[in-house]
């Protein structure tokens, strides 16, 4: 039981992070200053992102040989192809192999 | 209300490929709901009731190692602290959109969605909110299967197949496509350099560390420019 309480507090937590800012910058004129920072939200946090994803729960960063050859191969089929199949299936075959191959 | 199909299936097609590394993530997270004891059911119900599969990982493996309840969830919700830089980031494009899209959009918005979303700011109201519910429910349901089936069947994916590498990738290629300045290349590399940097914090806070120096470094070039 206080297992699923924690997961409904949880679940609220969550939902309120996710909310918070669309609900209460509804009516309200956002400054420009914050409207200029706001654009790099979605960059720095996707670059940090890609990073945080590779943490073990050792703390290290996981960024050997294979992970950085696939990112800089999906980066450029990317920006090639605008496509998120190929960008995909470009990375994953390159990690792939290049950890097949060392 | 006419919906678009043709925005409607972009949507879906577009959440698709995103969706494809969270299959063992899924199937992990049911594994670890095995392995807690704290019941199927309760464990699964994380997956609509949080529907974050980091934070629902960290909160029933914390709570099946016998972890104090407050504990685990604060961890649970630290991980999912980055949920507040998606709110802000997407508020300006919410404002053009009726009340009860705010309500209901947050509920979805995960990290894939947020990737998807951020960077199609700049369509039309319509547009923006029917793809951003296809794409958003198109993983709600994906995901509710997947962790239901891992639950269930255990993994179906081998593990050595390291798919969850795919999620940088693809978010990599997101940033690619997102960036039409040079500081918003310098807000990513910044964000993801101090991120590496403090990649020893606990509760995975060094990407909160990373997203807020990137976002001001990206904000500090682009007013020196004006």
């Amino acid at each position: 039981m206080s297992a699923f309480i924690a997961t409904v507090v949880v679940g609220i937590g969550t939902y309120l992070s996710r909310a918070v800012f669309i609900l209460a910058l509804a009516k309200r004129r956002i400054p420009d200053g914050a409207l200029l920072a706001l654009q790099f939200v979605a960059p720095a946090v996707l670059g940090s992102l890609v990073i945080a994803l590779l943490i073990d729960e050792t703390g290290s960063v996981a960024l050997g040989l294979p992970e950085a050859v696939a990112l800089v191969v999906g980066g450029g089929v990317a920006f090639k192809t605008r496509n998120h199949i190929y960008t995909l299936l470009a990375g994953m075959a390159v990690f792939w192999l290049v950890s097949a191959l060392i | 209300m006419v919906v678009d199909r043709s925005v409607v299936k972009r949507g879906v097609v577009d959440a698709l490929p995103l969706f494809v590394p969270a299959v063992p993530f899924a199937l992990v997270i049911g594994l670890a709901i095995g392995e807690a004891g704290i019941g199927p059911f309760v464990g699964w119900s994380g997956s609509w009731l949080i529907f974050g599969g980091a934070a629902q990982l960290t909160l029933v493996s914390l709570l099946g190692s016998g972890a104090a309840v407050a504990a685990a969830v604060t961890a649970a919700l630290v991980v999912n602290a980055r949920h507040l830089m998606y709110s802000a980031g997407l508020a300006p494009t919410f404002q053009r959109q009726p009340a009860w899209f705010r309500w209901l959009g947050p509920y979805v918005l995960i990290d894939q969605l947020f990737a998807l979303c951020s960077v199609q700011q700049e369509q039309d109201e319509d547009w923006f909110r029917t793809y951003y519910l296809s794409a958003g429910f198109t993983l709600w349901i994906l995901w509710q299967l997947t962790t239901a089936l891992g639950l269930a069947i255990g993994p179906v994916v081998p593990l050595e197949w390291n798919l969850e590498f795919a999620v940088p990738i693809l978010f990599l290629g997101l940033i690619v496509m997102g960036i039409d300045k040079s500081s918003k290349v310098v807000a990513a590399l910044v964000g993801a350099g101090v991120t590496y940097l403090t990649a020893g914090l606990p509760n995975r806070s060094s990407l909160l560390v990373g997203a807020v120096v990137g976002i001001a470094a990206g904000t500090i070039i682009e007013r020196a420019r004006r």
